[in-house]
């Protein structure tokens, strides 16, 4: 029984061992970084495992930029675009899959077409239009334009059109209107989708920091992506204190896409079984 | 339940906004200073405010990652700040686009407390578009022990860079190591350094007789193996040449004062033998090795502001500042006269080492030092490839001096055109 | 008829309202004035100043080696994207199971996505340096004699910088698959199972046909992604060596943000999108999913 589960597991395992290791050598050259202590960090071939692990290199980047406040800035400015986008994009994609409407290959059309052209000057262009709608140096600035996304609402578009007919028919048969399709079959339907698009936009989100520290004026209001650019300041620079504030930048966002795996799960699963 | 709370989650992020102050504001940005020097800068505002009871002035720093798209975003959007914190590079940049003012009536009548190599930095086509503000500078560290092995006095000044290769020469001869590391992969800002022009109204112009010259004597150099060969041609070369300067490969290093602490921390033995000298003045009188910091001032800020604009950027640079600057980073300089002549920098103890005698001697030579860089070319990094290369050839006798630049020269001049 | 056609309408557009509202002010406004203005001398400082110029712009650019350079190159890159869904299908069949700790293993696929790109540039700097772990491990299995480099060589240069883009794009696409295998009707599986089919016979006749939409949805955003790929141009070779691996995209971010040459950035983008269009067109023909 155990022989049978190993011959079968092993090759198994191994293999994502290895992809694993493939994937995740930069994070954990940053962490090794992060918690070692003397050597040099630039040695070849990089060291993976610190000599003398200590905390105290995550403790300094605490001490000398606000982390506390620019997580709570991240985990403010991140959750209103998840929930936002994910809102936003149900609705559409939901109207563009199921619904039929004069129009609607337009809409599609320019939804897509705003995926392919030239996005150079959007930040500019979005900097003077959060100017005049006089929200600069608001959070509600920063999440606005994120919320336009083109991508999410392909993204469930295709998502909702994999629902098979027969079920929404079903549903529509037994009186449901539109907004209750919506909401109670569709949506959960689409959890899988619904679930990838939000970490998506929550990675995305979470590291951007260029458009943020446009909008916003002030630092304290600054999210995790912009502050721990301090660490790296003008005659201030310990490479070991940077890939601390790296980690800590990185890590709320591996913990909560573990969380979220159940999500990806079937979303029948839970109204069947 | 639920929809109070999102009502009252919607209330709080509208909500989220600035005040506003009555008074006149200035606002300046600064280049990655946070958090190290929260203190000085605080302490700067709340002087300048002391004085000036009617403005506000408001610092902000930011990473400098972000500071070009966030000054673009800014001007383009009528929203600048009132001085922004510059290198020479994006300044001269800023200015060709438009997007900064000439302040040369701000500055006015102080134009004399700044140092003429640094006015010169941010000078384009006779109009002044930054106030200089920080500054770094080469220092000349020479090996004793290697300099009398090779018959040299150690103490006596090098007046030029051909005296400097000739001594070069003898080092590698008597005392059979390499002599100098220059930064040929850099060539162009050699050329800068020895007052030779590499850009002439759009044209690149570094075939004349005198850089030929100049390459020859390299080359002249390079055949004694007075150079060091390491990375010599790199665009980069700092790192091998202070590791050979340590491992006594290397009779001369021209580096930052700063940079000496490597020596004195990582090569004790070293160290005790070095004496740090003055660079080497280029054909004009330029110092090599500046890295100008300034602040611009953006287009759009309101008329009215600008003379009070103008005060305050003078204070934020002037000498007492700019001396407390330096103290407070320990490793900079600054770009006005009176601050570099502070005990500061000149009172240096009998017993001093070559860290603290380097700095004196750098303070020393401020007045002519210049950020060399190679501005106005679009697209610069192609263009420098193959000047690189052609430096290579000529240097390392692959190919004649003169054909080699005219070579490149040419290949500039086709790409210029463009 | 016609009025429930109507009331019909308005449901739709006002399930679309929100997001054609920020759609609109966020989106199609910017990039429809970008496009516009890559036909104008760009005063990006003073937009509404701008100069009409007509093709002038795309004169410009064909007269320029780099951008015919980039061009090509841009069609190399295009090679990552089957590369990348098959393996990332693959990754995705790999982990669509229950096996004890997959999470874990389904977390770790993912951190490239996570991972900022400038700790990228410095990890596969030295996986591709002279003396880089990568020439170390080929020397040591005897399978090179002198060191490659991988980045320095510009016959390889693009091709390592095209791999980057392949590791950050493994975990991404690996969460998009899951989605759409988590999506599938069980039962079609499991009758086909009862049929008798292999694991590879299910594959290919029930998995892949039934994954359309979403292979769809993944090669097209990998096209368009391929397209623009700028980030780790700048972070490993800055485009060298020798303008060997600038990429269009690269070419205008270079123009844009370090020139300023908002006029020639836009005008290249401009070029992007219209060889972008013709592969979204290619995409969904291939993929439609009523061709099934």
């Amino acid at each position: 029984m155990l022989k049978r589960i190993l011959l079968n597991w092993t090759p198994r395992y191994t293999l994502l061992a290895l992809v694993g290791l493939f994937t995740t050598f930069p994070f954990l050259w940053t962490l090794s970084t992060a918690l070692g202590d003397g050597g040099n960090i630039y040695a070849f071939p990089p060291q993976m495992l610190p000599t003398e692990p200590t905390l105290a290199h995550v403790e300094e980047a605490r001490r000398v930029i606000p982390l506390d406040r620019f997580f709570w800035n991240s985990v403010w400015i991140s959750a209103w675009t998840v929930f936002g986008t994910l809102l936003i994009s149900s609705l559409a994609g939901y109207a563009l899959a199921v619904m039929k409407f004069r129009g609607s290959k337009w809409v599609f059309l320019a939804v897509l077409t705003t995926l392919i052209l030239p996005s150079e000057l959007n930040f500019i262009v979005n900097f003077i239009t959060v100017t005049q709608l006089k929200l600069t140096n608001t959070h509600t600035g920063v999440v606005l334009p994120l919320l336009a996304n083109a991508f999410g609402i392909f993204l469930l578009k295709q998502a909702f059109e994999e629902i098979p007919a027969e079920i929404l028919d079903a549903a529509r048969i037994d009186g449901a209107g539109e907004w209750q399709l919506f909401l109670r079959v569709a949506l959960p339907l689409a959890m899988p989708s619904l679930a990838a698009l939000g970490i998506f936009t929550l990675v995305a989100t979470w590291n951007a920091y260029i458009w943020p520290a446009v909008v916003l004026q002030t630092p304290d209001e600054y999210p995790l992506a912009v502050g721990v650019l301090y660490l790296s300041g003008t005659f201030a620079a310990k490479t070991r204190v940077i890939a601390a504030g790296t980690v800590l930048t990185i890590l709320p966002v591996l913990i909560l896409f573990l969380l979220a795996q159940r999500y990806f799960m079937r979303g029948l699963d839970g109204a069947v079984k | 339940m639920k929809h109070t709370l999102i009502a009252a989650m919607v209330g709080a992020l509208l909500a989220s906004g600035g005040a506003h102050a009555e008074k006149v504001k200035i606002e300046f940005w600064t280049m990655s200073m946070k958090p190290r020097f929260d203190a000085y800068f605080e302490d700067v505002v709340k002087r300048y405010e002391a004085q000036n009871p009617d403005v506000d002035v408001v610092w902000t720093d930011l990473p400098w990652d972000v500071i070009r798209s966030k000054f673009t975003a800014a001007v383009a959007a009528g929203q600048p700040p009132a001085l922004a914190n510059m290198n020479v590079q994006w300044a001269y940049d800023y200015a060709v686009s438009g997007a900064i003012q000439p302040i040369d009536a701000l500055l006015g009548k102080d134009r004399g407390m700044y140092t003429a190599g640094a006015l010169a930095d941010v000078t384009w086509k006779g109009k002044t578009y930054a106030f200089p503000w920080y500054n770094s500078a080469d220092i000349m560290a020479v090996n004793v022990t290697i300099f009398k092995k090779a018959g040299l006095d150690p103490n006596k000044p090098i007046r030029n860079l051909s005296e400097q290769l000739k001594m070069a020469t003898q080092i590698r001869q008597k005392a059979g190591v390499a002599g100098l590391a220059p930064r040929l992969g850099r060539v162009e800002s050699v050329f800068l350094g020895e007052g030779l022009p590499v850009l002439e109204n759009g044209k690149a112009v570094f075939n004349s007789p005198k850089h030929v010259a100049l390459l020859r004597e390299f080359a002249t150099a390079y055949k004694a193996g007075a150079l060091l060969k390491d990375n010599l041609f790199a665009e980069d070369n700092f790192q091998v040449s202070i590791a050979a300067y340590n491992g006594g490969r290397l009779g001369i290093l021209e580096t930052t004062p700063t940079a000496l602490t490597r020596v004195r921390d990582d090569a004790k033995d070293i160290y005790a033998v070095t004496l740090a000298q003055p660079v080497p003045p280029g054909a004009t009188g330029v110092v090599k090795g500046g890295w100008l910091m300034d602040f611009v001032v953006p287009k759009g800020v309101d008329a009215k502001l600008l003379p009070q604009v103008g005060t305050f950027a003078k204070f934020l640079t002037n000498d007492a500042n700019q001396l407390a600057f330096s103290k407070a980073t320990g490793g900079t300089y600054p770009s006005v006269k009176q601050a570099a002549l502070d005990p500061f920098f000149q009172d240096v103890p009998a017993n001093a080492g070559a860290v603290e005698n380097a700095r004196a001697i750098g303070a020393r030579n401020l007045e002519n030092v210049r950020t060399l860089a190679i501005l106005g070319i679009d697209d610069p990094a192609p263009l420098l490839r193959r000047l690189r290369e052609e430096t290579e050839a000529a240097v390392t006798g692959r190919k004649d001096p003169k054909a080699a630049m005219d070579a490149a020269v040419t290949f500039w001049n086709a790409q210029l055109k463009k | 008829m016609d009025k429930n056609a109507l009331t019909r309408d308005v449901r739709a557009y006002l399930f679309l309202a929100p997001a054609l509202i920020v759609l609109f002010l966020f989106s199609f406004w910017p990039v429809g004035l970008g496009a516009l203005l890559a036909f104008t001398r760009v005063d990006i400082f003073n937009l509404a100043g701008s100069q009409w110029v007509g093709l002038d712009n795309f004169r410009t650019l064909f007269d320029d080696p780099v951008f015919l350079g980039s061009i090509r190159n841009t069609l190399l890159y295009l090679l990552v994207v089957p590369l990348i869904q098959v393996a990332a299908l693959a990754l995705a069949v790999l982990v669509n199971t229950q096996l004890p700790a997959i999470r874990l293993f389904r977390t770790a696929f993912f951190v490239p996505v996570v991972t900022s790109v400038s700790v990228v540039g410095i990890m596969w700097g030295w996986m591709y340096n002279e003396d880089g772990m990568l020439n170390q491990v080929l020397a040591w299995l005897r399978l090179i004699d002198a060191p490659v480099g991988w980045l320095s060589d510009e016959r390889f240069a693009l091709f390592s910088v095209m791999f980057v883009t392949f590791w950050r794009g493994l975990g991404y696409y690996m969460v998009l698959y899951l989605a759409g295998l988590q999506a599938m009707p069980q039962e079609v599986e499991e009758a086909a199972l009862l049929d008798g089919a292999n694991r590879w016979q299910r594959f290919w006749r029930i998995t892949v046909p039934m994954l359309r939409p979403t292979i769809l949805l993944c090669t097209l955003l990998s096209t368009l992604a391929a397209m623009k790929a700028f980030e780790e141009v700048v972070v490993m070779t800055g485009g060298g060596p020798i303008g060997s691996t600038y990429t269009l995209a690269f070419y205008a971010y270079d123009m844009g943000f370090r020139a300023f040459d908002f006029s020639r950035a836009l005008a290249a983008s401009l070029v992007v999108s219209l060889i972008g269009f013709v592969l979204a067109w290619f995409n969904f023909r291939f993929f439609r999913p009523d061709s099934r």
